[in-house]
């Protein structure tokens, strides 16, 4: 049975440190109790407390010292709050240190608009030299993790709450910097779907089996350097996309792409302008946002115009 | 020696105290009733700061020029019952606190009427309620800037810039609660990153500082009532999860999702 991305990242984190002594945790507060790495490598994990900048901060004088650091906390609290020591120590001086963001988008259901983040992706983007990754489920999480302690490049890492899902299947040896297509038989799609995060890579996983009309390519990383690598690829699927994306549409991975393939028709179904005021789980706060099956369907249909999918 | 049979004639300010304490035990059934919601809820904090917020709204709930923010905003349950209780709210956040289309979120949701600051990112209802006392101060007004916080809160660097900014500024008609109740999401203050010398820390920045139990209400509106020149700051001892003999103390209570029947026996063994 399958983990949460949270508690994927903490068990793949821990195996790692035992093979690489330069591997510090940090926590600011909710990594909770009996963290696995703290109980397996009590020397390499501090819980710093509610101080998130300071914590960053922290980790680049870890990462200058020569460790690899992964700092993990909420992604309003490191991508919103902490904004700038992100671009500075991560951005600009490219120190080789991760962030670790879990509820990420609306993840956070009834916690409430504080404790919602559907702009990270657009400001971690800006930044340029983070890497930024949305795994989806554990598989495709613990490789991220493993991608990110191998890499010198920082990271951006988003995870949603608790929820737990099912990697798609990737080729062994694959990256999971590569996109990975779903449909790639169908010669006739004519729409291509493009899954950035969880709910996302769900939502399209269903629409492409009730729709034989389109084709799914998953992105787990979304940086500006991953984007462009993908362009080649997705213009042989298709020439019309449209990227499912728990995020605001402005910074969107659907704005960069369509600036990217100016010849290409881009549309993006996001979380749209509403803020997330209202109580709920994590679907009642997106279908209040507008994202959803339903809507994706509607969306999709529009996008078809006469002639359909 | 106690005089047992002394007649107990209650004066208008016992009664008033008395009345306080029926509405910090309503409160309390309250909060329990949000943990027994389909979310569950912060319980072990609200059952920690709810004697604070009803002394601090029992005195300033009509004072137009005062706005109090609860900047501990996970405690979001012990406000909503607060304010209930208080009639600035109408419905009782217990039958939809985190549901669906409600507004009573898991944190302080300033579409809710006399919120004034949705709090939960910590540290940001501190200089939220300085700026409003720095406002009253601008305009010549007598109201206040009333924050209540949580000692592990004390931990973010923003708690710190403000208090700075309130000695700079000679901001004296702010006052800074603090909910002492030692614990924090992963476990105790004083594990994690405890804060020492707390009252020396805030007396080096110019304020007045009292120590109470938080949970004994006339000290609280005692505290309230001083006369002073300064910012005022509370520290306040407090026992998480107060009232439920159950998870008082315990700093796993938290955050706790209860069924209803447990909601029920705690209700009535309410201490």
């Amino acid at each position: 049975m399958s983990i949460s991305g949270r508690e994927s990242y903490k068990d793949e984190l821990t195996k790692l440190a035992f093979e690489n002594e330069r591997i510090i945790c940090i926590e600011a507060d909710l990594g909770g109790k009996k963290h696995p790495f703290e109980q397996s490598h009590p020397d390499r994990f501090f819980n710093l407390g509610i101080a998130e900048l300071a914590s960053i901060d922290i980790a680049a004088g870890l990462a200058e010292a020569g460790f690899i650091p992964f700092f993990s906390t909420f992604s309003s609290f490191a991508a919103l709050r902490a904004a700038e020591s992100i671009k500075l120590a991560m951005g600009y001086m490219e120190k080789n240190m991760k962030i670790v963001a879990a509820y990420g988008g609306v993840s956070g259901g009834w916690f409430g608009t504080t404790h919602h983040c559907l702009e990270d992706i657009a400001i971690i983007q800006t930044f340029q030299n983070i890497r930024i990754a949305c795994p989806h489920g554990e598989i495709e999480t613990r490789q991220v993790i493993r991608e990110a302690a191998q890499s010198q490049e920082p990271y951006y890492i988003r995870l949603a709450r608790n929820a737990v899902y099912d990697s798609l299947d990737r080729a062994e040896e694959s990256s999971c910097r590569e996109l990975l297509i779903e449909g790639a038989e169908r010669a006739n799609a004519k729409l291509c779907l493009i899954s950035v995060g969880e709910e996302a890579t769900e939502l399209c996983k269903t629409i492409l089996q009730e729709n034989d009309s389109v084709v799914h390519a998953h992105v787990c990383y979304v940086d500006l350097k991953s984007l462009k690598s993908y362009i080649d690829e997705l213009k042989q699927i298709s020439d019309t996309f449209l990227v499912v994306e728990e995020h605001r549409a402005t910074g969107s991975s659907a704005s960069a792409l369509a600036l990217l393939m100016p010849e290409c028709k881009v549309y993006s179904h996001d979380c749209g302008e509403k803020w997330p005021m209202y109580g709920g789980t994590h679907q009642d706060v997106l279908d209040y946002l507008g994202f959803g099956l339903a809507h994706l369907q509607q969306q999709i249909h529009f996008i078809g115009g006469t002639d359909g999918f | 020696m106690n005089n047992i049979d002394t007649v107990y004639e209650p004066t208008p300010q016992s009664e008033h105290l008395n009345n306080l304490l029926a509405i910090t035990k309503e409160a309390r059934k309250l909060i329990i009733d949000m943990a027994a919601s389909e979310t569950g809820c912060h319980i072990g904090g609200s059952l920690s700061v709810i004697d604070l917020l009803i002394g601090v709204y029992s005195k300033y709930v009509q004072d137009e020029n005062t706005r109090i923010v609860l900047s501990k905003g996970h405690t979001a349950a012990a406000l909503y019952a607060t304010l209930y209780l208080y009639g600035l709210i109408e419905d009782n956040p217990a039958e939809s606190y985190g549901q669906k289309g409600s507004l009573f979120t898991g944190h302080p949701n300033h579409k809710l009427p006399h919120i004034p600051f949705s709090t939960g990112s910590l540290g940001h209802g501190i200089p939220y309620a300085a700026g409003w006392a720095l406002g009253q101060k601008v305009k010549n007004l007598d109201g206040l800037g009333i924050v209540l916080g949580g000692d592990g809160e004390l931990q973010e660097g923003l708690c710190w810039e403000t208090a700075q900014i309130i000695q700079a500024k000679s901001i004296s008609n702010f006052i800074y609660i603090v909910d002492c109740n030692g614990g924090q999401n992963d476990g105790y203050v004083s594990d994690i990153s405890p804060i020492h010398n707390l009252r020396q820390r805030f007396e080096a920045f110019g304020f007045h500082v009292e120590e109470i139990d938080g949970h004994n209400m006339e000290q609280i509106l005692a505290a309230l009532a001083l006369n002073r020149e300064k910012p005022l700051a509370l520290l306040a001892t407090t026992i998480k999860g107060k009232g439920v003999a159950a998870i008082e103390g315990n700093p796993d209570s938290h955050y706790a999702k209860i069924p209803e029947r447990v909601a029920s026996k705690w209700k009535r063994s309410l201490l």
